[in-house]
């Protein structure tokens, strides 16, 4: 089997039978503590909530990057022990190893929330731990709510708002090809099944393509927004026939490679980029530029940058704001008849990282303050950079912002990403001799935006509205602090 | 070899272990091929001379001389019989029954109705080993990270499915020309027709020969296990017979079973793109594997795989595709017999295990009556007729007495047999018969499971003990980029005995015979622990596992050490 095995996790032998031994070769010891998050209610100043937090939430650990859920396999204290910083708590089972997890806390296992054998997604509460023994009966009844609540915290896509348009929700006609007797259930094959499960799709959404209606992987990756995987085999070779000479004549169309080329083939990401780009030929786009304003964006840029708030920030709370008063240009267009708009913003950015390109999502832009959203950010950032991203953290964004203004670029042209409506590309702000309606003439720093949207649903007022509200936002930018 | 047949939803005669035998029977309910000396055969005149040299029989002129010796020696009446030795089937077991009895000296035939090799070479082990070498190399170029890690580049991996069909087949026919070629050098009279008893010492063959053997040793072997309302129509719906030829690779294929075949398939299929739908009778994926090494191959073998699974159900009903529909498959519960659910898949693999192959053998003929169709046989494997007394000159070998249903072991049978009749007593100890799965990567084991020997040490009063290594800690593991695997070993702390090795890991099947070898010569770990290993090589992972292991009692032998001195 073939074993990323970057980590020499257990160099050790194991000849400790009771121990629970990892071999999940891609897992860190870094990874082995428990989140902790306070129980509190979030009040609206969130710095004074960890200081009064005596009961904290242990939570389901990502032990992998692909883990989306664990299992406990056992409680290694049990409800009313005392714990020590650095103990073993609980043993989690992921899809790759089984691992003991520690407190980073002193204190009690006041509940357990998660029994064993249960399952929970990642971040989820799975117990409760109290500070002194006191609290132990007051985390208890909290536990007892929590079973019930977290549930409802976690975050249900919510479908898009109806809005008055005429209903697009008519279903389409089953595929021809499956006899329709009755209702029919949902067939999906057991990729399509783990991919939907990866990518919190609901499988009973998807209308299947692949053989007798069923769902393929490929109808769950287009249902989930991303480009199909590179298909892990090629197809068995075909034999040699008028079908396979068509495709040996186009490469051979191909200029013959000059002497001491190499040939690289594509890593997974740059397989995925490729895919993505040549089906971003499918969508009609057009563009529309906007020279804007920066001087009062750059003085506050100067004053909050020793806080943390980041450029990237900036811009994406901007957009964000902007997007939230013209919903059409955060909206998308998928199967070409209609389109949806979406509950939430989410602004993806893109990011060069070593041989490639990939788009953390900073999500709820327009609702996340710019401390937090610089603090996510940076988050997203490390996270990409060590390929740790989650997919929802790449995958679900709405809206594309691409900077290259740091090299001096002074304006380019974006590719519209399949399944967005509208990308944002943002040159260099540079000093600019401008002329006022008057005639006077003074230097002011500018900076030209130019958006690339889908037209089948974005048309050229929505962008120009759109646009003008961004440019106000930044040269007007106390707003982005509120 | 391996192709394994777990049976789930069969229970087997228990002869193997006494009262904790149920437990054991049904993980061994396998059938794997271990080619006999099959590396004499590639080259008839070297074999020949070979052979000879060991057994000091110039040519066939001599055998009868050395086979009256021989029956004399064993006081037999001096009845004149055309045989010493009539072998009914010439499978794996068959062959290995008669080159050993060519080495004792007795005058030997064997009767084969289809095809020498029998279900192993032909239909079994051998091609699938062909297809599993085919699915190691495909994951292995398709892991796009895994190369990486080597610093290698390689661009798409495809395969040429009839390639890789004649692939199989070619070494089906090597192998089956190899197992003919081993036998008639040796001079192994091969009759052609289907063999059944007559009588006491008497066979009939084809259409009406008849001859006379002094012993008789049944090895007909079995054939794939339909259960009820499964419809195989050899395209659709397929038992390993079919698959094994592999004439067509399903975008989505179902396996009935778990158990070893199910799980080869499942790496085959899923490494040639097949999307793949275990459906299994019992409550949990690969049941008679250690439960530690289920657990670890179902995140290994299943779990990142484009796999799922139906657990504690009953595929009742399977219709192959027709008139435009798919295959469809209902399931219904396994304890309460409610329909549950109906699958739509393109293809469906009956790997429900094997049933014996036992009809119109003419066991009437000595009052034998079968038991779900196995021959029932003592420890010796001589057969035990319907009065529950031995048939006298009679045995039975491999998968038809259902023992161990393991290509090695019908071949380890069949030389205890011949050993009996050529005078020196012996039993065969099944408990020290390794078995694999040959996934990738591997599974092999050897002996007692942990719950098993649990269960042995508490009723008869003695401490089970457990150690544990990794490969990860397995330099030459971590070099191939293999670190992914385990390896126990179940003891007694107090004498060092080996109850039984489980391995889940690159080359895992070839590793397991160190521990076999120790199990069958009774070697206790305080010995083979101070034995050396060549560094770095994974058989240092079983050298891990002695040496971690904590007797009590020191080392017996001082006896070794002075012979490595020469």
């Amino acid at each position: 089997m073939a074993v990323s095995s970057s980590s020499f996790l257990s160099t050790t032998s194991l000849t400790n039978s009771k121990s629970n031994i990892s071999f999940a070769s891609s897992v860190s010891p870094s990874l082995r503590s428990v989140v902790f998050r306070s129980t509190i209610p979030a009040t609206s100043h969130r710095r004074s909530m960890t200081v009064r937090s005596k009961i904290r939430e242990i939570f389901m650990p990502a032990l992998s990057s692909t883990m989306t859920e664990g299992k406990i396999v056992s409680w290694i204290k049990t409800e009313g022990e005392k714990l020590a910083k650095g103990e073993s708590v609980v043993v989690v089972e992921s899809d790759k190893a089984d691992m003991d997890v520690e407190t980073f806390y002193d204190g009690y296992l006041a509940a357990i929330v998660v029994g064993e054998g249960e399952t929970a997604p990642v971040g989820a509460a799975i117990g409760l731990l109290a500070e002194t023994e006191a609290e132990i009966e007051e985390a208890k009844t909290k536990a007892a709510s929590k079973s019930s609540s977290s549930v409802v915290e976690a975050v249900i896509p919510s479908p898009p708002p109806v809005t008055s348009s005429p209903s697009p929700a008519i279903a389409q006609p089953a595929p021809v090809t499956a006899v329709a007797d009755g209702p029919r259930k949902t067939v999906a094959t057991p990729y399509a099944k783990k991919l939907a499960k990866q990518h919190k799709v609901d499988i009973g959404s998807i209308a299947g393509t692949g053989p007798f209606g069923r769902i393929t992987a490929s109808d769950v990756e287009t249902a989930a927004g991303i480009a199909p995987s590179k298909s892990s085999v090629a197809p068995p070779s075909p034999p040699p026939t008028p079908v396979a000479a068509k495709a040996t004549t186009t490469t051979t169309n191909l200029p013959p490679l000059l002497p001491d080329s190499s040939i690289v083939p594509f890593t997974a990401m740059q397989s995925a980029v490729s895919k993505n780009m040549i089906e971003s030929l499918s969508v009609p786009t057009f563009r529309v530029g906007y020279p804007v304003n920066t001087d009062a964006l750059d003085a506050l840029y100067e004053k909050v940058k020793p806080k943390g708030v980041t450029m990237t920030a900036l811009l994406a709370k901007a957009a964000g704001m902007a997007l939230a008063q013209h919903p059409v240009v955060n909206a998308s267009c998928k199967d070409g008849k209609s389109f949806s708009y979406n509950a939430n913003i989410n602004i993806a950015v893109a990011v060069a990282i070593n041989g490639g390109l990939i788009t953390p999502v900073l999500q709820d832009a327009d609702k996340l303050d710019l401390y937090l959203l610089s603090q996510k950010w940076k988050e997203l950032v490390g996270k990409a950079r060590s390929k740790q991203l989650q997919p929802h953290e790449y995958n679900s964004g709405t809206f594309t912002l691409s900077n290259l203004g740091m090299f001096g670029v002074d304006r380019f042209d974006a590719i519209l990403p399949p399944g967005q409506g509208a990308i944002m590309a943002v040159g260099a702000s540079k000093p600019t001799v401008v002329a006022d309606k008057d005639g006077f003439f003074s230097v002011k720093n500018t900076m030209l935006v130019n958006v690339t949207a889908d037209h089948r649903i974005v048309y050229g007022a929505d962008l120009a509205a759109f646009l003008q509200t961004f440019a106000k936002i930044i040269e007007n930018p106390d707003s982005l602090t509120l | 070899m391996a192709l394994s047949f777990s049976q789930t939803s069969f229970t087997r005669p228990n002869h193997v272990l006494g009262s904790t035998g149920s437990v054991f029977s049904t993980p061994r309910s396998l059938r794997f091929c271990g080619l006999r000396r099959e590396a004499f055969g590639f080259s008839p005149s070297n074999q020949l001379a070979l052979r000879s040299d060991r057994i000091r029989i110039p040519s066939r002129k001599s055998f009868q001389v050395f086979a009256s010796a021989s029956s004399n020696g064993n006081g037999a009446p001096p009845k004149s019989f055309d045989y010493d030795l009539i072998i009914i089937g010439a499978g794996v077991g068959g062959h290995g029954a008669a080159l050993h009895a060519v080495e004792k000296g007795l005058k030997t035939a064997i009767i084969e109705g289809d095809v020498v090799g029998g279900t192993c070479v032909n239909r079994g082990c051998v091609p699938s080993k062909a297809l599993l070498a085919v699915s190691g190399r495909m994951r292995e170029l398709q892991n796009e990270h895994h190369m990486k890690s080597f610093g290698l580049q390689v661009s798409a991996a495809g395969y040429d499915r009839q390639g890789v069909a004649d692939h199989a087949n070619n070494l089906a026919t090597k192998i089956r020309n190899n197992l003919t070629n081993s036998m008639k050098a040796l001079g192994v009279d091969i009759l052609t027709g289907f063999g059944s008893v007559l009588g006491p010492q008497k066979v009939k063959y084809g259409k009406d020969n008849i001859i006379t053997a002094k012993d008789i040793i049944i090895a007909t072997g079995s054939v794939p296990f339909v259960p009820k309302g499964i419809e195989v129509d050899g395209k659709t719906v397929i038992t390993s017979d079919h698959a094994l030829k592999l004439e067509s690779v399903p975008d989505w294929i179902a396996i009935v079973g778990s158990g070893y075949i199910g799980l080869e398939f499942s790496d085959v299929y899923t490494a040639l793109g097949s999307e793949v739908t275990f459906i299994e009778a019992l409550d949990q994926l690969m049941p008679g594997f250690d439960p530690e090494i289920s657990k670890l191959a179902q995140r290994v073998l299943i779990n990142p795989r484009k796999i799922d699974y139906h657990t504690g159900v009953f595929a009742s009903k399977i219709t192959p595709a027709k008139d435009g529909k798919p295959v469809l498959i209902e399931l219904i519960d396994a304890k309460t017999k409610e329909p549950k659910d109906t699958l739509e898949v393109d293809a469906a693999l009956i790997a429900t295990g094997r049933a014996p192959f036992t009809n119109g053998l003419g066991l009437e003929n000595v009052n034998v009556v079968t038991q779900r169709g196995f021959i029932p046989v003592d420890e010796r494997m001589r057969v035990i007729d319907g009065n529950g007394t031995l048939v006298p000159n009679l045995y039975c070998i491999g998968d038809a007495n259902g023992k161990l249903m393991l290509a090695h072991a019908a071949s380890a049978q069949g030389i205890s047999v011949v050993e009996q009749v050529s005078g020196r007593d012996h039993v065969l100890n099944h408990l020290s018969i390794p078995a694999a799965c040959f996934t990738h990567p591997e599974i092999s084991m050897v002996g007692l499971t942990e719950p098993q020997a649990k269960e042995k040490g508490e009723k008869e009063g003695f401490k089970v003990s457990v150690v544990k290594t990794s490969f990860k800690a397995n330099t030459k593991a971590l070099a191939e980029n293999e670190g992914e695997g385990i390896a126990k070993m179940i003891y007694r702390p107090d004498n060092g005995e080996i109850l039984g090795v489980h391995i889940f890991g690159l080359h895992a099947a070839d590793l397991i015979h160190e521990a076999s070898n120790a199990i069958a010569l009774g070697t206790r770990i305080q010995d083979i622990k101070l034995a050396v290993h060549a560094h770095p090589t994974l058989s240092e992972v079983l050298d891990e596992l002695f040496k971690a292991a904590k007797v009590e009692s020191h080392a017996t032998t001082r006896t070794v050490s002075e012979k490595v001195v020469v």
